[in-house]
């Protein structure tokens, strides 16, 4: 039981699609073709292995929203107390396999989502509106948390050294908490829902699912993956549905565990309501919560605007700045401030804004009518320090043009709340310093960007920013699991780092076991 | 036809290996000049260790972007602080960096040892600022390709800029050169004139869309803003050369060229070229593609092929490893050495659909495009031999001594647009396996002339 032996040696990230070369994207428009043919897709509410009728969700096409892409069971809150009922039942069995088991069920998953991933990526593309390269990217994502946990679980699993003492044997080893609630977002709809998924599975609790409204046609797809690599029907519910159900799974005194990621609003009620221990609840819940964030970008004077410029528009304005990590504010020294703006808004001037099926675009439409509002509304509110705005947008589908918007009061709403779309803010600051005072002022702590050229400078940031993952002349989105261990601090999360050594723990209590191995005196040992 | 095969493959390493010696033996002698004698040293330090050589570049890089002396002294002693083993000149500049003052003349030393260094790569700021440089070359016997270098376009304006750029570097060049004198070798070959004014140009410049998942999209608006460039060169009855750059815009590149080439206003001129890359796996494939196109348009004068190795390896490299694939690169320097060789044949039996341009330093490289011409019972004046300004000037003094056709690629630009090309070239000069390297080692010439 060494280090070196680390089962997670044998990780590599799954390559995504070169979609540089034309027979790769060729594959992918067919692929989107042969999907098309099969909409709507049915995703019924699964408990125990019982499917039920699916209507009651409908899910259409952002781009297009006359189009159906999936039509799903709604999940009551009694269908949800069902599915915890069964889930308890489930996790006897699940939790009691040997973790080279579950390991396997997991490792079997990834394989089938492999073999469906060129599908798998055309139902992003309708389901979400997500661009080809950033679907693709979700579904090599998910195939490497499914990898990526099997391993580690299965190291977890050996327990971790601890000090040893004559005569006596001390064992500190890591159980299954129970019966975990996932409640998982649309913008990354099947890494993210499959993330917490896998972890729970790894480590031998059983699952109940609730995947956004948004997309549930990747959950289904998620929990087929799973259900027919061998994770018994009991010990995984898919509920797709509304808030009702979801919190109808906080408050249920049976669930042990809640990961959940999305909104802050929606994350700190499931931290409160989780906190009340129930009558007859024998557990205290553990409550995995990655929420949103503010994330700024620092661009030093000495900065490489060259590197610059593209990774900041990728950042914001990538999946219409629909990302948790997205950059939301570039905080740029006085110095370079005039050359970066008038770059910046020349590159945002000619991003591509369409439909996400078109490899040319870049910025493809919000999730829903109510996310276009609010972010037209930020806009508006800003419309007098707007610098650029890739104008018109096509009227048909939820698009927003991707705006740029300079010097606004610190103050602003637009400066201070997450708006979850392509609109990025520009403040100019006196040095460093100062940028890393606005950034401290925000509660959240997400991702952060630095573009300097100077070690002192990166030292000095990296010592003093608060936010869970910080990247260095690059762009602040697109952690790679189990290069980027990804998760947020302050009020953007409990500090888990998904797809990271430190992930599993959540989904586990420690238990150590000292036995006296002396007998009449004498050590048997 | 085997027998036959491996008699040509004989007489042509023979020719090689009279002609590499030949060439070798007319290198000029160095060591007269001390300042070029200090970039030695500082190359040949930065070639013995990595960690200085990263700390180097890095400084250079960061250079342009200094706001003061002070600063580019911090900046310096920021990276030399990361290398463990300072050589003693180094560690001198570290205490200097202790005070105001010392900070001041280092500072001072390290921009104008950026601007010396710079300076021998890059001709001028301007393309007028270029033109003295450029008549001394072509007075010693060799044509230039004019290069403007510029800072990453990433918007519609540095787009447009760049083509302005374009078309006044053409006229710049153009109202010149009917000036400079005579030379025969540099302004024909048997299938006609060669003009005086060639530039080459950038893709990636003319616009802010080239996306590699996307590539009809920036070609196309690189092609807006790149037919009146062609056009201007007709005019001007000047050469355009298309550079091709990462596999990321390989497509879009190869795509436009032949797009724009085969529209009937182009179709009887300017001159035009285009890059084959040898260190890319698929290039002879390209250069099939190529060939085919050649043989199939009836445009005239023929393409001219520019045969290079490629100057964007540890880029392919490093990308593609991040993203789990397949470099698209030959890994090992030999392979594309003798790729290098194939395509050289491969090229020159294309012609006179394509006009060749062999673009190497690599002694065996050279003397192999030369002694395959030969065996193929052509003169000199049918092969082009192509030379970057500051690595290759002395090959190019050797190949001109002996009457060949030798064009020098020359960069025009300011620090702040010149530096990206800046470091690309002080990597290949200081990679340790480059012919560069060995040449100034002082390795044996049959080393240098071995097959790969």
């Amino acid at each position: 039981m060494t280090v070196s032996e680390h089962t997670t040696a044998g990780f590599r990230n799954e390559p995504i699609l070169e979609l540089r070369r034309a027979p790769a994207r060729e594959s992918l428009l067919a692929a989107l073709r042969e999907l098309d043919a099969k909409l709507p897709l049915k995703v019924p509410v699964v408990i125990g292995g019982d499917r039920g009728a699916a209507e009651g969700i409908d899910s259409t096409d952002p781009g297009a929203p006359e189009r159906l892409v999936a039509r799903a069971g709604r999940a009551s809150e009694e269908d949800a107390a069902a599915a915890v009922e069964v889930a308890v039942r489930g996790f006897r069995e699940w939790g009691a396999r040997p973790a080279v088991e579950r390991a396997e069920a997991l490792r079997g998953a990834a394989a089938r989502l492999r073999e469906r991933r060129l599908e798998l990526a055309a139902l992003q593309v309708r389901e979400c509106a997500k661009p080809w390269g950033e679907a693709d990217a979700d579904v090599c994502e998910a195939i490497d948390f499914l990898e990526y946990y099997a391993r580690e679980a299965i190291e977890l699993d050996r327990g971790r050294p601890i000090l040893q003492a004559p005569g006596e044997r001390n064992t500190m080893r890591y159980v299954p908490r129970g019966v975990t609630a996932v409640i998982s977002p649309w913008n990354f709809p099947l890494a993210i829902p499959c993330g917490m998924t896998a972890a729970a599975l790894a480590t031998g609790n059983a699952v109940v699912l609730k995947p956004a409204e948004q997309s549930p046609g990747s959950a289904g797809a998620l929990a087929d993956a799973l259900y027919g690599a061998g994770v018994p029907p009991d010990a995984l519910a898919l509920v797709p549905g509304y808030g009702d159900a979801g919190a109808a799974l906080v408050r249920d005194p049976r669930v042990h565990v809640i990961a959940f990621t999305g909104s802050g609003a929606v994350g700190l009620e499931i931290l409160r309501s989780a906190a009340e221990t129930l009558e007859g609840q024998d557990h205290v819940k553990r409550v995995v919560s990655e929420m949103g964030g503010k994330n700024c970008v620092i661009v030093d004077s000495d900065a490489d605007l060259d590197d610059a410029v593209p990774e900041i528009v990728y950042s914001a304005f990538g999946y219409a700045g629909q990302k948790c990590s997205a950059a939301a504010r570039v905080l740029v020294h006085e110095a370079t401030a005039d050359t970066l703006v008038e770059r910046l808004a020349g590159a945002v001037n000619v991003l591509t804004v369409g439909q996400a099926e078109s490899f040319a675009t870049e910025v493809p439409p919000v999730i829903e009518r109510e996310s276009q509002e609010r972010v037209m509304s930020h806009r508006a509110s800003a419309a007098d320090h707007l610098a650029a705005s890739a104008e018109p947008v096509p009227e048909r589908g939820w698009f927003v043009p991707p705006s740029v918007v300079v010097g606004l009061p610190e103050d602003s709403p637009v400066n201070r709340e997450e708006i979850f779309g392509p609109l990025l803010a520009v403040t100019t600051v006196r040095d460093v310093d100062e940028a890393m005072d606005v950034i401290d002022s925000l509660p959240f702590a997400l991702t952060g960007g630095l573009f300097s050229r100077s070690p002192a400078t990166v030292e000095r940031v990296a010592a003093r920013s608060p936010v869970g993952n910080l990247y260095v002349n690059r762009g602040i989105t697109g952690a790679m699991v189990g290069r980027q261990p990804f998760g947020g601090n302050r009020r953007s999360g409990s500090g888990a780092k998904a797809g990271g050594p430190d992930y599993l723990l959540q989904f586990v209590e420690p238990r150590v076991v000292t036995e006296n191995t002396m007998r009449h005196g004498i050590p048997v040992e | 036809m085997e027998a036959e095969l491996q008699r040509v493959g004989r007489a042509v390493e023979a020719e090689l290996q009279r002609i590499g010696r030949l060439i070798h033996a007319a290198f000029p002698g160095r060591g007269l000049n001390p300042l070029r004698a200090l970039d030695h040293k500082a190359m040949e330090l930065a070639s013995q260790d990595m960690e200085l050589r990263a700390a180097l570049f890095r400084f250079v890089d960061v250079t342009p972007a200094c706001r003061s002396l002070d600063d580019l002294a911090r900046h310096l002693t920021g990276y030399l602080d990361e290398v463990d083993a300072r050589p003693p000149p180094l560690e001198a500049a570290m205490k200097m960096s202790g005070t105001k003052a010392g900070r001041a003349a280092l500072g001072a030393a390290a921009a104008a040892g950026v601007r010396r260094m710079a300076h021998r790569f890059i001709v001028g700021e301007t393309p007028r600022a270029a033109l003295r440089s450029i008549r001394d070359l072509w007075e010693h016997g060799a044509a230039v390709s004019l290069d403007l270098l510029g800072e990453t376009t990433v918007t519609e304006a540095e787009a447009d800029h760049y083509a302005a750029r374009c078309v006044d570097a053409l006229e710049t060049l153009a109202a010149a050169a009917p000036r400079w004198p005579g030379r025969p070798v540099l302004e024909a070959d048997s299938l006609g004139p060669l003009p005086r004014v060639n530039l080459s140009a950038k893709v990636s410049a003319l616009t802010p869309l080239l996306r590699p998942e996307a590539p009809e999209l920036g070609r196309e608006d690189a092609a807006r803003r790149m037919r009146p460039v062609l056009a201007r060169a007709k005019e001007l009855g000047a050469h355009l050369h298309i550079d091709m750059e990462s596999v990321d815009t390989q497509e879009a590149t190869l795509d436009l060229v032949f797009e724009l080439l085969d529209e009937p206003e182009l179709r009887d001129g300017p001159s035009a070229g285009i890059v084959i890359q040898a260190y890319l796996r698929e290039s002879p494939e390209q250069l099939e593609r190529v060939i085919d196109w050649a043989r199939g348009t009836g445009r005239r004068p023929p393409l001219v092929v520019r045969l290079v190795k490629g100057a964007y390896w540890d880029q392919e490299v490093v990308e593609a490893r991040q993203h789990g694939w397949t470099p698209p690169v030959f890994e090992a320097k030999r392979e594309s050495d003798r790729n290098f060789e194939v395509l050289t044949r491969r090229l020159l039996e294309s012609w006179p659909y394509l006009r060749p341009a062999i673009a190497s330093h690599n002694l065996r490289s050279v003397a192999h495009a030369v002694a395959y011409n030969r065996e193929l019972g052509r003169e000199h004046r049918e092969l082009e031999l192509q030379v970057l300004r500051g690595l290759g000037d002395d090959l190019a003094a050797a190949l001109t001594q002996h009457g060949m056709r030798v064009r020098v690629y020359c960069p025009v630009g300011d620090l702040v647009a010149g530096m990206a090309y800046l470091v690309r070239r002080l990597l290949e000069n200081t990679a340790n396996e480059s012919f560069l390297g060995e040449q100034q080692r002082g390795t044996p010439i049959e080393e240098l002339l071995a097959a790969p």
